[in-house]
């Protein structure tokens, strides 16, 4: 049982990035290949105050989305100006320079020895110690999230998205102000991924660089890409599958370190299969 | 002061391996107009090829003969991959986008692979004497390994200027890569000649790896770090051009070998993506223009 816990709040996380990622990938059209580096500054915004300014964890979960959104509100100006595979390699340089600055800012982030101890939540005057407690916690942000982008996706903003994603030029001559739209859409995603951010980091306590790097990020692609692009319940559906797939290869008595491999070796095949034959996706109404 | 001799030598050694790669990349990027981001996974097929020969299965093999084998088992691998993948896709008249998708998969699968095959520590070729000699430049030091890269890398811009110039294979090519449909009318195989651009770009690759192997050493994950710099070389030179590719990688190696020259070493990822985004945003057709 607390096994399947676990296995539920890593779900939801994933499905929590999963969902702020697809607003970009799916809606926008940008390939996005960064989502770990606002995952990673959400998370250690949570450890740093919670741990050295003493600070709750709300308030921490907001400065995080506050620093993650002005961070992506940054990038999407640079890389706004780039389209298709140029911005999905700009995006890959972003991540690989957040991913350096936890690495090498060492008197902030510890560098590689990572941050211990960080605190759990407190809700209502009662710290969340048990794992079921946390679930709870943790769903209930997923919905927060999910029906958010919902309503996102919904709305007229949502509308124009698609719109770019399908002409950029139509909407620009129709008078949008297509980097406007890109900009905030950006940086909407990257405030949802602090969240997962800061949940990640007072759920396992402990931080270091090497939970948001490059692959990372790819990793979070795979799972919109095999629900569904522009689909919320494809996102939930892909974090589920790409969560509890592996737990079964461990049941098939592979010793660890050759389970994480064939893991790898198992998303890749998906992601070529993918392309092949389904490049929409589980349930998704917008291919690549 | 006495440094700044050391690093020049080192960019000029980093500037060759990048170039290395970049050329095999930009070869397949100017056919085929995706960003293969599986072409950094073919150098590490390409040393641990080698790796397996010399370490595991110790065959009696002359060093060069090994290494032979090598550039050529990353070269097939690479064909293979556009046979089983990439060709498909093409067929289908797949986006960019699909195709650099799959190429990830690639990556993460080949990567795994040769990490349950030799596990993911870090090894080295290195087999003792053989290319370790060092010897001193105007107050720098460099190893023989270090040499063989440098002309290797002159060698192979060289053999590609001569087959793009001279060959009729050279004239398909970029026949190919002005404009596919009107190639495939006047009679070029096109799928072949893209086929054929995979396995030289791979094998190059392949080459690339080795040489690294031989130099510091080689892990599964050796290919992407190798291939974000190839394509960041490619970008700053000129996406699809030869010497435009080549130049970029010396420029990339010289920035990133200068810019530690006061901080930190590990900063040099970081340094070289802000280079390229500074091209990308000040002059973004890199610098030379196809």
């Amino acid at each position: 049982m607390a096994y399947l816990i676990h296995l539920a709040i890593i779900s939801s996380l994933y499905a929590i990035l999963g969902i702020s990622l697809n607003l970009v990938v799916g809606y926008a059209g940008l390939l996005s290949v960064t989502h770990a580096a606002f995952y990673g500054i959400g998370a250690y915004t949570t450890a740093l105050l919670t741990l050295y300014a003493g600070w709750g964890f709300f308030t921490s979960l907001v400065c995080g989305m506050a620093i993650a959104g002005c961070a992506a509100c940054g990038i999407a100006i640079i890389s706004g100006r780039f389209k298709g595979d140029y911005y999905a390699l700009v995006s890959f340089g972003f991540n690989i320079i957040v991913f350096s600055i936890l690495l090498n800012w060492q008197t902030l982030t510890r560098g590689p020895l990572g941050i211990p101890g960080i605190p759990r939540p407190v809700v209502l005057g009662m710290p969340l110690v048990q794992n079921g407690h946390f679930l709870l916690l943790a769903l209930a942000l997923l919905g927060v999230v999910y029906m958010a982008s919902e309503w996102i996706a919904r709305s007229p903003f949502g509308r124009a998205l698609k719109g770019i994603r399908e002409d950029e030029e139509v909407l620009r001559v129709f008078g949008y102000h297509v980097a406007t739209y890109k900009t905030i859409i950006c940086s909407i995603s990257a405030m949802c991924a602090a969240v997962a951010g800061s949940l990640f980091a007072s759920y396992i306590s402990y931080i270091d660089p090497s939970t948001f790097t490059l692959n990372e990020s790819i990793f979070i692609l795979s799972i919109i890409i095999l629900g569904g692009l522009a689909n919320m319940r494809g996102s939930i559906v892909g974090a589920l599958i790409f969560v509890l797939l592996p737990e079964l290869l461990r049941f098939v008595g592979f010793p660890p370190d050759i389970a994480a491999q064939t893991r790898q070796v198992v998303y890749g095949l998906i992601l070529i299969l993918l392309m092949m034959y389904r490049p929409q996706g589980i349930m998704g109404e917008y291919a690549l | 002061m006495d440094i700044v001799p050391q690093l020049v030598v080192n960019s000029v050694i980093a500037g060759s391996l990048y170039a290395l790669i970049t050329l095999g990349f930009n070869l397949i990027y100017g056919t085929t107009k995706f960003f293969n981001l599986a072409h950094g996974v073919f150098a590490a097929c390409g040393a641990y090829t080698v790796f397996w020969l010399v370490k595991i299965a110790n065959l009696p093999l002359n060093l060069f003969v090994a290494c032979a084998i090598g550039v050529i088992c990353a070269g097939f691998l690479g064909w293979m991959l556009d046979v089983l993948v990439f060709l498909p896709l093409r067929k289908r008249k797949a986006s960019s986008m699909v195709l650099m998708v799959a190429s990830l998969g690639a990556v993460t699968a080949i990567q795994a692979v040769l990490a349950i095959l030799f596990t993911s520590q870090f090894q080295t070729l290195e087999t003792g004497g053989a290319g370790s000699y060092a010897y001193d430049v105007l107050g720098a030091i460099i190893t023989e390994t270090q040499i063989i890269i440098i002309v290797s890398s002159v060698c192979v811009v060289a053999m590609l200027g001569y087959i793009a110039r001279y060959t009729t294979f050279g004239k398909a090519v970029e026949a190919v890569r002005d404009d596919e449909e009107i190639a495939r009318m006047v009679g070029i195989n096109t799928n072949r000649i893209i086929s054929k651009v995979f396995f030289i770009g791979s094998a190059i690759a392949g080459l690339a790896g080795i040489l690294i192997g031989f130099d510091t050493g080689i892990e599964p994950i050796m290919g992407m770090n190798i291939l974000l710099k190839g394509t960041i070389a490619a970008i700053i030179g000129g996406v699809g051009s030869l010497y435009g590719g080549f130049l970029g990688a010396f420029v990339l190696g010289f920035v990133e070998n200068f810019g530690i020259w006061k901080i930190s070493g590990e900063w040099k990822d970081a340094i070289a993506f802000i280079v390229l985004i500074i091209f990308l945003l000040v002059r973004p057709q890199g610098i030379i223009k196809r």
